[in-house]
């Protein structure tokens, strides 16, 4: 166990450097600085170019790089470009709410699309296709609906006419209660989209596993059919569904962009559009360090999971 | 704070409550409303708001109701009016004397301000290490001096006719306090303070912006206490929050659809009309574009009236020049340029682009390709010309638009002032990649006129020079002129007072609920 955490050390030690140096020259290479997204319609390319000249963005690029390297090694993630705000406190200002957003999402997925998937698996193990061509059918359309438009929809429905949700105002993770109030209808769009894809795993996963011996055996003993489902198929189906929830976690960290934008939500999806757009180079930098770092933390629990539902899982 | 500033604080306060009577009387009678808080839309995030690297309109609103220059411009008519100089007189349009108002205090107890701050304000900007992009609006000075603490004596190298324009409240006009600036050290842009009607309580980045009005304002205290702006970034969802009743006023909203629905619904659709046009930039080093022939023909091929009738009848007019129609300078006679096929593909055949040519329109990919760019192609096709969208993201297209590196592109610059819009677009000095000059247009007739309209101090003469500039650049047409915009701040009906002014700004002072 010690040698595997410090393999897995070493191994994001290697990944952070690597994501760190190729964002690093990748930003740089597009087209266009920092300065450049702020010229807006009425800044002359002189008075750009002073600016560009005080920030150092006129130093070779080696140099910068140098810079940057030594600074990460002491924990100083610095200042945005342009509006010299400390990025770490941005950041952690804006993480909780897309955390909030992620788990938020992530239960709700759970809560329906397992339950719903198993069921679909069922009704086709048994050959009633019609439970489980509805299930299946739902869940394809929810998919296909893009977010930006369901988010609207959401908007109109439970904001502007039924007046259960606000569609702006402050978020603060001090107030758990008007958190709850804000996330709600971004929680319930992201979910819409990640039922489809979890409950069709789920469904055939468990559709493999009812076909498996063990199973019969199970029901062979006389255990009512729920029991047979949810402790031995479902159990034994496990892990395909783990590994899809860690990804589609890692994936609604970043997939929470669009419905930031729209519920007017400080998240760190916002962050990061913003900073592209700005091409400011420290806080896509940051942002994208913390995305490794969270992948990487969120693929080590999912093999630590692995274990509790397969204890041959060996590290 | 050290003992001596302190003492300094109090003299200035005693002074003040000595001095001034009427300001304590107004503060109280104020005091009935003391509650009053308007809920604002807040269209991005917030920039920072320090005068001297300021930029885009939604912090330069905040800008506007935190500092004073020393003019400013009536938000109903745009005509310049007195702001910290009570008055100023002029020789020869190249030596100004403010006479500042007096007893007018700073936010947060700085004290009075004096000449010493104009000076001081000035003459950061014009410090190299600024970095301030407006740098070069001040250039012009020669020298400026305080003979006492309530003159400014400002002596030009050149003579200006458009000075009163340089030291309104707008960039490098607003006057700052030195010891604020210097206790803000490198947060300066968001420690900001000024003379004006409101001052910044607090700030998060990511979601608000609190203003709460200066009791000592000079004009006596606003009517609404707190100003409080919420970051919505989403127009669909601004109209939301306003049709909920979360957001009182909308600072900008544009989409046409969301409009109509506003008006539908009941709500005040406060808007200034024809504030801006968008111009069709013409790179004239290009070999087939250098023609004025086909730079006409474009002009006459796209039919605008009916573009903006048919997209967005609110927000767009058509524009027929680079210069606005409520300019005081604008002239009616220069060249327009209506709808006419035929006479655009005679000026092709003539130029020898009888079967057309293909036009690279580079534009930004930030709204996709827009139902007017959907238009303009089909309005050139017409003619034989073939359009090709070139769409790259904003910080390409502005590096690429700042260095010349076009066939055409837009620009729309807000200007009150008529010589920033002439002298920005048309000076020989201001090419890209150094100003704005994308077309690169070098005609020594129209930079003579320009500079002698500039400083010419007969207001007839004046006129005459401002409408031959006129007729030349829509003669040449290195610039072709598509839409005038109009800017819309919808608001609850009880809100008053929101007057927009042409540069999109609104002074809070006038504004009530």
């Amino acid at each position: 166990m010690l040698v595997y955490s410090l393999k897995r050390f070493a191994q994001l030690f290697t990944t952070v450097l690597g994501v760190v140096t190729l964002v690093f020259f990748t930003m740089r290479m597009i087209p266009g600085d920092p300065i450049s997204a702020i010229a807006g319609d009425n800044l002359s390319g002189e008075a750009l170019d002073r600016m560009r000249s005080q920030m150092g963005l006129d130093a070779p690029l080696f140099v910068q790089y140098l810079n940057y390297l030594g600074h990460l090694a002491t924990f100083d993630f610095g200042n945005t470009v342009t509006t010299k705000l400390p990025i770490i406190g941005l950041i952690l200002g804006a993480l909780p709410v897309t955390v909030s957003i992620a788990v938020g999402t992530i239960v709700l997925t759970v809560l329906i699309s397992i339950p719903l998937g198993t069921l679909a698996a069922f009704t086709a193990h048994k050959g009633h296709r019609m439970l489980d061509n509805a299930i299946t059918g739902v869940a394809m359309v929810l998919d296909l609906m893009p977010s930006f438009w369901t988010s609207l929809v959401c908007l109109l429905i439970f904001s502007l006419t039924l007046g259960w949700f606000p569609a702006s105002g402050t978020v603060s993770i001090d107030d758990p209660a008007h958190l709850l109030r804000r996330i709600a209808l971004p929680v319930l769009v992201l979910s819409m989209a990640q039922v489809a894809t979890l409950a069709r795993i789920t469904r055939t996963s468990v559709l493999e596993v009812l076909s498996e011996d063990y199973v019969r055996t199970a029901r062979s003993m006389g255990w009512s059919e729920l029991r047979v489902l949810f402790r031995h198929a479902l159990k034994n189906a496990a892990l395909p569904i783990v590994t899809v929830i860690g990804l589609s976690f890692g994936n609604l960290l970043n997939g929470t962009v669009i419905v930031e934008f729209i519920f007017t939500l400080p998240g760190i999806g916002n962050l990061l559009v913003g900073g592209m757009n700005s091409r400011d180079y420290q806080m896509v930098q940051t942002l994208i360090v913390f995305y490794a770092l969270i992948f990487v933390a969120i693929n080590f629990a999912t093999d630590l999971i692995y274990r509790v539902f397969d204890p041959r899982v060996q590290f | 704070m050290t003992s001596s500033g302190r003492s300094r604080l109090y003299a200035a306060l005693l002074a003040a409550t000595l001095l001034s009577p009427g300001a304590v009387v107004s503060a109280s009678v104020a005091g009935a409303a003391e509650d009053k808080t308007l809920d604002v839309r807040f269209y991005d995030d917030p920039a920072g708001f320090d005068p001297a690297n300021i930029f885009r309109i939604e912090n330069e609103n905040i800008a506007f109701n935190v500092f004073s220059g020393l003019t400013t411009y009536d938000g109903k008519t745009g005509a310049i009016v007195p702001d910290l100089a009570e008055s100023w007189e002029n020789k020869d349009n190249t030596t100004w004397t403010f006479h500042l108002r007096k007893g007018v205090q700073w936010q947060k107890g700085y004290g009075e301000f004096t000449a010493a701050d104009v000076l001081y304000s000035y003459k950061r900007i014009l410090d190299p290490a600024t970095a301030s992009p407006y740098i070069a609006e001040l250039t012009g000075i020669e020298t400026m001096e305080a003979p006492d603490p309530y003159t400014v004596v400002i002596k030009l190298k050149q003579p200006n006719g458009g000075f009163l324009h340089t030291v309104a409240n707008y960039h490098q006009g607003q006057i700052v306090k030195k010891e604020a600036i210097e206790a803000a050290g490198d947060q300066v842009r968001w420690q900001p303070v000024g003379t004006g009607p409101y001052y910044l309580e607090s700030i998060d980045v990511n979601s608000r912006i609190v203003l709460k009005r200066h009791k000592g304002y000079y004009k006596g205290p606003a009517p609404i206490e707190t100003l409080d702006f919420h970051i919505i970034k989403d127009d669909a969802t601004a109209a939301i929050a306003l049709r909920n009743g979360e957001i009182d006023l909308l600072m900008r909203q544009n989409k046409e659809e969301q409009l109509q629905i506003l008006k539908d619904a009941g709500f005040k659709m406060n808007h200034v009309d024809n504030y801006a046009a968008t111009l069709k930039v013409m790179n004239l080093s290009d070999p087939i574009l250098k023609d004025v022939r086909v730079r006409q023909a474009i002009a006459y091929a796209i039919d605008y009236p009916a573009i903006t009738a048919a997209i967005a009848p609110s927000l767009q007019a058509p524009a027929y020049s680079i210069m606005m129609p409520w300019m005081e300078v604008f002239a009616k006679d220069a060249p327009r340029y209506e709808y006419d096929p035929e006479k655009a593909k005679q000026l092709l055949t003539e130029a020898g682009y009888p079967d057309g040519f293909t036009l690279k329109a580079l534009n930004t990919s930030a709204q996709g390709v827009t139902e007017q760019q959907q238009f303009e192609i089909d309005y050139l096709s017409q003619v034989g010309i073939k359009m090709e969208l070139e769409l790259v993201d904003t910080p390409t297209y502005n590096q690429r638009r700042n260095k010349g590196e076009f066939m055409t592109a837009t620009r729309l610059l807000p200007a009150i002032n008529p010589d920033m819009i002439l002298f920005s677009y048309l000076h020989p000095d201001n090419r890209s990649p150094k100003g704005l000059n994308g077309a690169q247009y070098d005609n020594p007739e129209l930079t003579a006129t320009i500079e002698a309209a500039r400083a010419e101090a007969d207001p007839e003469k004046r006129m005459e020079l401002y409408a031959k500039a006129q007729t030349i650049a829509m003669t040449d047409l290195p610039y072709v002129p598509s839409t005038a915009n109009n800017v819309y701040w919808p608001s609850k009906t009880n809100v008053t007072g929101v007057n927009i002014n042409y540069l999109a700004q609104v002074n809070f002072w006038e504004v009530d609920e």
